[in-house]
C-alpha cells in the first residue's frame, strides 16, 4: 500500500506525489485535524509540505473514495463555508489501525532505504 | 478489510451515476472554497477563477481516475463496448440477420446432435458405478461365430459367484415376454426373470416397496413381481396404494402380488440368447421383474439358460476378470464336458450399452461440426468485409486515442455478440431439429425416448457460440486493430477494395469451406448410393401390400384358434391370402436351432453344432411372399402334429449341405438325435430374410401346425391399402377369440424400413448438413468473388479500354473463380478419403473411395459453385470503362 503503481500512465505525469503516499498523508490529516471536507484536506496537505509537494487538488478526491470504500474514512454531508452541501470526512476505527500500519511500513522502508545509502562502499 | 473495497467497488457499478453527481457536487463546492480564499489573499474575480482551477488540476482527468480507483474497471468498459456493439449491431440489421442465421444453422445442427449425444450416450445407464459392471456372454472357445450365443448354466456362474476374486458379486437374470391381463385389456410386456442378488450387484434401489428377497424363490413361496416406474403411472396411475396388489399374467395360474415399484429409466440388459425373439428389445424400458433362482434339480443346474452381469472388485479391469473367469471355465469344461466348448467373453457394460448409438452418433456430430466451420468460415468473411466498410470509423476512433486494444475489444465484442444471438436462434433450431429426429429416428437410434432439450442443449449451444466467435472473429478483430489510421483516413469513404494479401485470406477461407462441403457431399452421395444399392438388391421376395400383425391367444387354446382365425380373415372380401408366421424376414425374429443333418458329421460337442435359423409358416406363405418353391411342395394342413414331421429348406441350405445330390427326401434332426427326424419335402429360393444388405444363409422351415409359437406375425395380403384393413381384421380376430392380443399393426413396407432406419436416418441427416453447408459455401464463393471484382474494377476497365473483349474478361473471371474452386474440391476430394471410412458401417456394395460417387458429387458441386460465380462475373464484363476511370 505504500506505493500503489495506478495502472494510468497520464495521472501520474501530472502528480507528483503517488497515491499510496497521498493515501498516507490524507488519513494522517484526518488523525491530527479531525472531520474536514475535501478542500480542506488538500488545502492541509499543501500547506504542512510547504510547496515541496506538487499536488493537484483534485487528485486528493480518487485517494478519498478509496478510503472510504475499504472503510478507513467515513462521509456524512455538512455545509460548506461557502453554504454547499459538501461531504466531510472522518477517521474510523479501522481507519486509525491503517494508519498506524502504514506509518509503520513506511518507517521499516525508510529505515531500509537509510540503511543502503549511509552504508560504505 | 480488503473484501469490503471489493464489494463497495462492484456495488459502485450499479451506483456509478449517484456517485459521479455526488463527485461534481464536491469538485464545485473545492472551486468555489478555493475561489474564496485566492480572493481573500488578494487576487481579482477572474485571477481567483482561474487559480483555483488550476490549482485543482484536470477536472475530467480525475473523474475518470475516480471512476477507475472506484470500481471493477474491466466490468464497466465491457458494458460499454457491450453498449456500443449494440448500437452498431442496430444500425446493420441485415448484416446482423445473415450473419447471427449462418452461424445458426451451424449451431443448431451441432447442438441438435449434441442433444441425441448427451441423451444417449452421456446419461449413463441409472445403475450404481455402471462402470463397475461388466456382461458376460459366452464364446465359442474355438473363435467360431455362434448364431445365437449360448447362456451360462446355473452350474457355472454359481462357481463363479463363489470362486472368483476378480468380481464381488455376480447375478443371473432371463428375458422374459408375456401378457398382463387387465380388466378393460390384454397388454404384452417384456420382463426381467432375475435372482434376488440381482438389485443389489447392479445398484438398484426400488422407489417403493421393496426388492426380492431369498425366500421369494422358493417353490412354496406366494408368488410376487415388481413393476416398472413407467407401467406403474402408465397402468396403474401412479397409484400410491399400489403395493399389494395383485395381478394376472398369461400362463400363470396364479395371481402375482406386486411388493415394489422401480425408480424411472431402467431398460434390458442385454439377453443376446433371446435376440431372435419377435418382441426383444434391449432398449425398451423394464416393466416387469419376477423372481427367479436356479433350485437345486442337478439336471436343471446344468441347463443353459442364464445370463449373467457381475460388478467388478475394487480396482479390477474388466481384462483381469476376463482372464480369471476363462480360468474358471477351463477348469469346469475339463471337470465336466458338458460345460466344454464355451469361454466367457467379459465385456464392459457401458461400451456394450453405448455402442449403437456411438456407431450412428459419432459420424453424425463430426458432419454437424464441419457445418458449423463452414458457417465460421462465412461468419468470417462477412466480418472482415464488415471490418472493411467500416475503416473509417476505426481510423478515426484510434485517432482520438481509442487504444489498440480498445479497437480489438471493440471488434470482437461485436463478433460475441453475433455469435450469442446465433448460438440463441441455434439453441432453438436444435430444439425442434431434435423433435424431428424423434419422429424420423425411433429405430435408428437407441434410447431416442430418454433424449429432452433443456439447459444442457442450450449451454452447449452457447458454448459452441463462444468457440464460433472466436473463430470467425479473431481475424476481423486483430485486423481492425492494426489499422494505420494516417492511411485508412487518406482514402474518400468507406472502401470496398482489399490487397492481395487479404484477398488471398479470404479465398484460403472460402477454399476451406469448399473442402469441407465435398467431404459432407461425399458422406451423403456414398449413403444415397447405398440405398440405392439397397434398394435394388435382390431380396427374394415382395414387400408390398402386406399387413403384419402379432397376434397372441392369450388363453390357451392353441391350433383350433389359429386355424380358425386364419379362415376368417381369409374370407374377409379384400384379402388375397393370410398366414401365419414365427421368423417374418428383417423383423430379426427367428429360432436358432442345433440341427443334425444328414451326411453330416454328429458334433461330439454342444459348442460345436451347426446353428441354423428355423422359421415356422402356415401352408401359403412363400407364395403370398413371392418365394417360389424350386423343387418339391409346400406345406399342407394336414403336416400336423400326428403326422411325421416335415421341412422346407431354401437354396442355400441345400446348395451348401447337399451340393451333389438331391435335398428332397434327406432327413434332419431338429430336437436331438434321439427324436423323430424331419424329412425334406421342399426346397425354397433364398431370400434376405436377416438383413437386406445379407446374402442369404441356410435356413430351415418348418409347418406351423407342427411348430407352433406364442406371440407369431399374421400375414395379409391385401387387395388395396393394407392399413386399411386393420381394422376389419382385428375385429375378425377378436370374433374367433375375444382375448386375443393384437399388436403392432405394420404393413410389411415399414418393416422393411424400420430395418434401414439406421442408414436411412444417417442419410437424411448428411444430405441435409451438405445442403446447408453447399449454400453456405456458395454464399461465400460469390461473396469472394465479387470483392475480387469490386477490387480489380480498374484493372478490367484499363483492360477492356485498350481492346479487351467481354469474353476476355468472362474468361479472366470465372477461371479466378474456378481456380477457388478447383483448390476447395481438390482438398476435399483429399478429405473425403480420409473421412468417409467412419461411414464403412453404413455402406452396402460402395467402398468409402468409391471413385464414381466422388466423381459425381465433385462435378455436382462445382457445378453448381459455378453458378455462384456468374453474378460476379456478369458484373465484371459491365464495368464501364469510361465512368470507372474518370472517377478514380
Amino acid at each position: 500500500m505504500i506505493i500503489d503503481m495506478s495502472k494510468k500512465d497520464m495521472s501520474r505525469q501530472r502528480t507528483d506525489v503517488p497515491y499510496g503516499t497521498l493515501d498516507l498523508l490524507a488519513l494522517k490529516t484526518l488523525e491530527t485535524m479531525g472531520e474536514m471536507n475535501g478542500y480542506r484536506i488538500a488545502r492541509r496537505i499543501e500547506q504542512v509540505s510547504g510547496d515541496a509537494l506538487k499536488l493537484s487538488q483534485g487528485a486528493i478526491y480518487p485517494a478519498l473514495i478509496r478510503l472510504e470504500q475499504e472503510g478507513w474514512i467515513r462521509t456524512k454531508w455538512g455545509i460548506s463555508e461557502t453554504n454547499r452541501k459538501v461531504k466531510f470526512y472522518s477517521l474510523t476505527k479501522a481507519g486509525r489501525k491503517q494508519l498506524e500500519t502504514e506509518v509503520q511500513k513506511w518507517e521499516q522502508a525508510n529505515a531500509l532505504v537509510a540503511r543502503f545509502l549511509e552504508a560504505a562502499p | 478489510m480488503r473484501w469490503r473495497g471489493r464489494i463497495e467497488r462492484v456495488l459502485a457499478l450499479a451506483r456509478g451515476r449517484r456517485l459521479d453527481r455526488e463527485l461534481e457536487a464536491e469538485v464545485e463546492a473545492h472551486l468555489e472554497m478555493a475561489e474564496r480564499d485566492a480572493r481573500k489573499a488578494g487576487l481579482s474575480a477572474e485571477e481567483a477563477q482561474w487559480a483555483a482551477r488550476r490549482r485543482f488540476g484536470g477536472i475530467e482527468q480525475m473523474k475518470e481516475e475516480h471512476r477507475d480507483r472506484r470500481s471493477v474497471r474491466w466490468i464497466e468498459t465491457g458494458a460499454r463496448d457491450f453498449r456500443i456493439a449494440v448500437r452498431t449491431l442496430g444500425r446493420a440489421p441485415s448484416f446482423v440477420a445473415v450473419t447471427a442465421l449462418t452461424l445458426a444453422l451451424g449451431i443448431g445442427a451441432t447442438a441438435a446432435v449434441f442433444s441425441l449425444i448427451q441423451g444417449v450416450l452421456l446419461t449413463p445407464p441409472p445403475y450404481q458405478d455402471p462402470e463397475q459392471l461388466i456382461l458376460i456372454p459366452s464364446a465359442r472357445t474355438d473363435g467360431q461365430q455362434q448364431e445365437s450365443p449360448r447362456p451360462w448354466p446355473a452350474a457355472q456362474w454359481m462357481e463363479w459367484q463363489r470362486e472368483a476374486k476378480s468380481v464381488q458379486s455376480i447375478a443371473a437374470y432371463r428375458w422374459m415376454f408375456n401378457f398382463l391381463i387387465l380388466p378393460d385389456r390384454v397388454e404384452s410386456f417384456e420382463a426381467m426373470a432375475v435372482t434376488p442378488e440381482y438389485f443389489s450387484v447392479v445398484g438398484l434401489e426400488p422407489a417403493l416397496g421393496r426388492k426380492f428377497v431369498a425366500s421369494d424363490t422358493t417353490p412354496s413361496a406366494a408368488p410376487v413381481l415388481m413393476i416398472g416406474y413407467e407401467l406403474w403411472q402408465r397402468r396403474f396411475g401412479g397409484d400410491p396404494n399400489i403395493l399389494g396388489q395383485r395381478v394376472r399374467v398369461s400362463r400363470e395360474d396364479a395371481p402375482l402380488e406386486i411388493v415394489g415399484v422401480m425408480p424411472p429409466g431402467v431398460r434390458f440388459l442385454p439377453a443376446p440368447n433371446v435376440a431372435q425373439e419377435p418382441n426383444y428389445d434391449v432398449n425398451a424400458l423394464v416393466d416387469i421383474w419376477a423372481p427367479f433362482s436356479p433350485g437345486s434339480d442337478a439336471a436343471e443346474l446344468k441347463r443353459p439358460r442364464w445370463n449373467v452381469v457381475g460388478r467388478l472388485a475394487p480396482g479390477v479391469t474388466p481384462e483381469q476378470a476376463q482372464a480369471e473367469l476363462a480360468l474358471l471355465a477351463e477348469r469346469q469344461a475339463q471337470a465336466d464336458r458338458d460345460f466344454a466348448g464355451f469361454t466367457p467373453n467379459v465385456q464392459s457394460l457401458t461400451s456394450e450399452y453405448n455402442r449403437d448409438g456411438e456407431r450412428i452418433l459419432l459420424p453424425l456430430f463430426g458432419s454437424a461440426a464441419l457445418v458449423l466451420l463452414i458457417a465460421c468460415g462465412n461468419a468470417a468473411a462477412l466480418l472482415f468485409l464488415r471490418g472493411l466498410g467500416r475503416q473509417q470509423e476505426y481510423a478515426m476512433r484510434a485517432a482520438l486515442g481509442v487504444g489498440r486494444a480498445g479497437l480489438f475489444r471493440q471488434a470482437s465484442t461485436e463478433s460475441l455478440l453475433l455469435a450469442l444471438a446465433g448460438g440463441a436462434l441455434g439453441a432453438g433450431l436444435a430444439f425442434g431439429a431434435v423433435r424431428a429426429f424423434q419422429s424420423i429416428g425411433g429405430h435408428a437410434i437407441p434410447r431416442l425416448d430418454a433424449v429432452t432439450t433443456g439447459w444442457p442443449v442450450l449451454l452447449f449451444g452457447l458454448g459452441l457460440a463462444l468457440i464460433a466467435a472466436t473463430l470467425a472473429g479473431l481475424f476481423p478483430a486483430w485486423r481492425a486493430s492494426r489499422l494505420d489510421p494516417n492511411e485508412a483516413l487518406k482514402g474518400a469513404g468507406p472502401k470496398s477494395t482489399v490487397g492481395r494479401g487479404e484477398r488471398r485470406l479470404l479465398r484460403a477461407v472460402t477454399m476451406a469451406q469448399a473442402a469441407l462441403t465435398l467431404v459432407l457431399l461425399a458422406g451423403a452421395g456414398l449413403l444415397i448410393r447405398t440405398m440405392i444399392n439397397i434398394a435394388n438388391a435382390p431380396s427374394g421376395y415382395d414387400t408390398s401390400r402386406i399387413l403384419t400383425m402379432s397376434v397372441t391367444s392369450v388363453q390357451r387354446s392353441g391350433a383350433d384358434f389359429h386355424r380358425r382365425s386364419l379362415e376368417r380373415v381369409q374370407a374377409l372380401p379384400g384379402v388375397q391370402r393370410a398366414a401365419y408366421a414365427w421368423g417374418v424376414p428383417l423383423t430379426g425374429n427367428n429360432w436358432p436351432m442345433r440341427v443334425i443333418i444328414e451326411g453330416q458329421p454328429v458334433p461330439v460337442r454342444a459348442s460345436e453344432a451347426t446353428e441354423l435359423p428355423l422359421r415356422s409358416v402356415t401352408p401359403g406363405y412363400f407364395e403370398m411372399l413371392g418365394l417360389p418353391l424350386l423343387e418339391g411342395r409346400d406345406f399342407r394342413s394336414n403336416d400336423v402334429d400326428q403326422a411325421p414331421p416335415v421341412a422346407i429348406v431354401n437354396q442355400a441350405f441345400a446348395d451348401r449341405y447337399f451340393p451333389n445330390t438331391e435335398a428332397l427326401g434327406k432327413k434332419v434332426w431338429l430336437r436331438g438325435p434321439k427324436e423323430p427326424h424331419n424329412t425334406i419335402v421342399g426346397v425354397v429360393a433364398n431370400g434376405r430374410t436377416d438383413d437386406l444388405t445379407r446374402r442369404a444363409t441356410p435356413e430351415i422351415y418348418g409347418s406351423f401346425w407342427q411348430y407352433s409359437a406364442y406371440s407369431k406375425h399374421l400375414l395379409i395380403r391385401t387387395e388395396a391399402e393394407p392399413l386399411s384393413m386393420a381394422s376389419a381384421v382385428q375385429s375378425a380376430l377378436r370374433e374367433v377369440n375375444p382375448h386375443a392380443a393384437v399388436e403392432h399393426i405394420k404393413t410389411f413396407d415399414q418393416i422393411r424400413d424400420d430395418s434401414l432406419a439406421g442408414r436411412t436416418f444417417a442419410m437424411r441427416l448428411l444430405v441435409g448438413f451438405s445442403m446447408v453447408g453447399c449454400l453456405l459455401t456458395l454464399v461465400g464463393i460469390y461473396g469472394v468473388l465479387s470483392l475480387s471484382v469490386a477490387s480489380r474494377r480498374h484493372e478490367i476497365a484499363i483492360r477492356t479500354a485498350i481492346g479487351a473483349e467481354r469474353r476476355d474478361i468472362r474468361t479472366l473471371i470465372l477461371s479466378d473463380g474456378l481456380r477457388l474452386i478447383a483448390g476447395g474440391v481438390a482438398a476435399g476430394l483429399a478429405g473425403a478419403l480420409a473421412f468417409s471410412r467412419v461411414l464403412r458401417s453404413f455402406l452396402y456394395e460402395v467402398e468409402p473411395n468409391d471413385p464414381a460417387t466422388l466423381i459425381a458429387v465433385a462435378m455436382l458441386f462445382i457445378g453448381v459453385a459455378l453458378l455462384a460465380c456468374w453474378a460476379p462475373t456478369r458484373r465484371a464484363i459491365h464495368v464501364d470503362p469510361m465512368k470507372t476511370l474518370r472517377c478514380e
